[in-house]
């Protein structure tokens, strides 16, 4: 998981699995950013493999505070794999998807 | 040329349609009539009246209409309809035609006017007697009510004992009767002893239909014996008969009350079986009635037919349109199917497998593997957390779950469980993937009807609720 800031988006970048193993560091670093009063996060999901419930439930709670701070979360570059959960389970229309993070970053 | 055989197609009867039906009640009333009327003229009447030749010619006309339809009417072989006329006539000739053709045949009109008698019984009515050969055309009537299977055969089969030992006692009683007239009522013959000679004839018959009962019944009072030889000889006749028709009466009785509810007692004998291997097992008396509400309510739902089975029985041709009658509630509550194309949708219920589940049991566990998508076709149902708490919500018809586990590959951390007795349509996990990758519009279906049910979903899963 790294992260990167330019223009007042803050871009995250997750690597291999978003999973029970993995998803308490991601929550605290998005805790964190929230925090620090961030509105704007970019979760760039290219070098993300898999996502569990546990990866989900993240982003969920994450999307939540940001709006309530009046902030938005944006994810793209899903692959195959994670584009299907995110279809098949309806998140595609919870969360703002976009295909690359060119498309993600316009109008931000 | 091709505009021929269309009009013969178009005049042909259908065999089951209601017109046919409707015309096979027709006979079979005249054919009762024919029955009662004709042995009834011979053995009390005995004269050629009017009224009764009238009766006797418009039952003819009734056969002959009767014949010329049969020439019409469709048939079955091999489980096809024939409607071939040609090949309807050769059916008929080999079917009924000769016994249907002598019934109808005018035999008496030979000597309607000559006053020639036998025995004080005008010729002309005991050569009316041909006409009892209809009662052979009845029984073809039966059997393709029997096909229709609008009721239960064994009903049918009641109705067609009932005619037919109505009719034999008739006969029986015109015969016994009839057997003193031809001897011309001497002193010593039955109706002379029981002083039948001059009374009404409504007294005659019935005390001919007393003895016919009480002898054929084999109760045999004593009150009224044979005393001539013709007598003796009919009434050993009567006995014979009578004591077979009492052992077919038994006999079908004993087999139609078991043939009527057999479907009901199979299934509820096979109930009483599993409950005796509860007790005998110690199953505590709580599941043990909820087993049996599992067997009332399949037996109220599907009359105890296991459906699966069922469906497996029936050939994939017809068991789409089998599956879609009986999933029309499914059909018309889940949004899924107003998705998509037909061959989508059909593809869709040809792998749906039906279950049935009573109230308070249990649809999925948590901790399981995901193993499909379940359709709640109708009852109600609740998800409970890993907790044991039912605050999860609510699942009714229309309804789907078990998504979420298949697509990320997880155990299910909450439950279902019926609150009511629910139908569901299960989707195995190797269909569903199988449906995805053959149907694009399938997964687009799902998406879309995704979309609406989302923020429910998300809530469960901020719970960490995966179903």
């Amino acid at each position: 998981m790294s992260m990167s800031e330019s223009g007042g988006i803050t871009v995250v970048r997750f690597d291999g699995n978003l999973d029970t193993n993995t998803a308490p560091e991601a929550q605290e670093r998005f805790d964190e950013l929230a925090g620090q009063g961030v509105g704007k996060v970019l979760v760039d999901f290219e070098r993300l493999d898999y996502i569990s419930s546990a990866g989900l439930r993240v982003l969920l709670a994450t999307a939540k505070k940001l709006r309530s701070g009046g902030g938005n979360l944006r994810l793209c570059n899903l692959n195959e794999t994670v584009a299907e959960v995110f279809e098949i389970s309806g998140f595609s229309t919870i969360f703002a998807v976009f295909p690359t993070e060119v498309e993600a970053l316009e109008g931000f | 040329m091709g505009a021929v055989p269309r009009e013969a197609a178009a005049a042909v009867l259908p065999e089951e349609s209601r017109a046919r039906y409707s015309w096979d009640l027709v006979v079979l009333c005249a054919v009762v009539a024919t029955g009662l009327i004709i042995p009834f003229q011979i053995a009390f009447l005995r004269r050629v009246d009017v009224l009764g030749s009238v009766a006797v010619y418009v039952l003819d006309l009734v056969f002959l209409v009767d014949m010329r339809l049969n020439l019409r009417t469709s048939f079955r072989r091999g489980g096809s309809e024939i409607r071939d006329r040609s090949e309807i006539a050769r059916h008929y000739r080999q079917a009924g035609f000769r016994t249907d053709l002598l019934g109808v045949i005018p035999v008496d009109l030979l000597v309607l006017g000559s006053g020639a008698a036998l025995g004080g019984v005008p010729l002309a009515l005991l050569f009316r007697v041909n006409r009892l050969l209809r009662v052979a055309r009845a029984l073809r009537g039966f059997r393709r009510w029997e096909r229709l299977r609008w009721t239960n055969t064994g009903y049918l089969r009641i109705a067609k004992l009932l005619i037919g030992v109505l009719l034999l006692i008739h006969w029986v009683a015109c015969g016994w009767f009839l057997v003193a007239v031809l001897e011309g009522f001497p002193a010593d013959s039955w109706v002379a002893k029981a002083g039948l000679e001059n009374v009404d004839r409504g007294s005659q018959y019935l005390r001919s239909l007393y003895w016919g009962f009480v002898t054929t019944t084999t109760v045999g009072y004593g009150d009224i014996t044979p005393s001539k030889n013709a007598e003796y000889a009919f009434t050993v006749v009567v006995m014979i008969v009578g004591a077979s028709m009492y052992a077919l009466i038994i006999g079908s009785i004993a087999s139609l009350v078991s043939s009527i509810d057999a479907a009901k007692t199979a299934f509820w004998e096979r109930v009483d079986g599993v409950g005796q291997y509860l007790r005998a097992r110690g199953v505590p008396e709580p599941l043990q009635e909820q087993v049996r509400d599992y067997y009332e309510y399949v037996w109220d739902r599907y009359r105890g037919a296991d459906a699966r089975q069922l469906l497996r029985d029936i050939p994939d041709s017809i068991r789409l349109e089998v599956l879609f009658h009986l999933a029309h509630e499914l059909i018309e509550r889940v949004p899924l199917f107003r998705h998509g194309d037909v061959a989508m949708r059909n593809a869709l219920l040809a792998a749906l497998e039906p279950r049935v589940f009573v109230a308070g049991s249990h649809v999925v566990g948590a901790g399981e593997v995901a193993d499909g998508l379940y359709f709640v076709s109708s009852g109600r149902l609740v998800i409970v957390d890993p907790s044991g708490e039912p605050s999860s919500g609510e699942l009714e018809a229309g309804d789907y779950f078990g998504d979420l586990s298949l697509l990320l590959g997880e155990r299910r951390t909450c439950s279902v469980r019926a609150v009511t007795h629910s139908d569901i349509f299960f989707l195995p996990s190797a269909e569903f993937e199988r449906l995805k990758s053959r149907h694009p519009e399938f997964r687009e279906a799902l998406r879309e009807i995704a979309a609406g049910k989302s923020d429910k979903l998300a809530e469960l899963v901020a719970k960490g609720c995966i179903l």
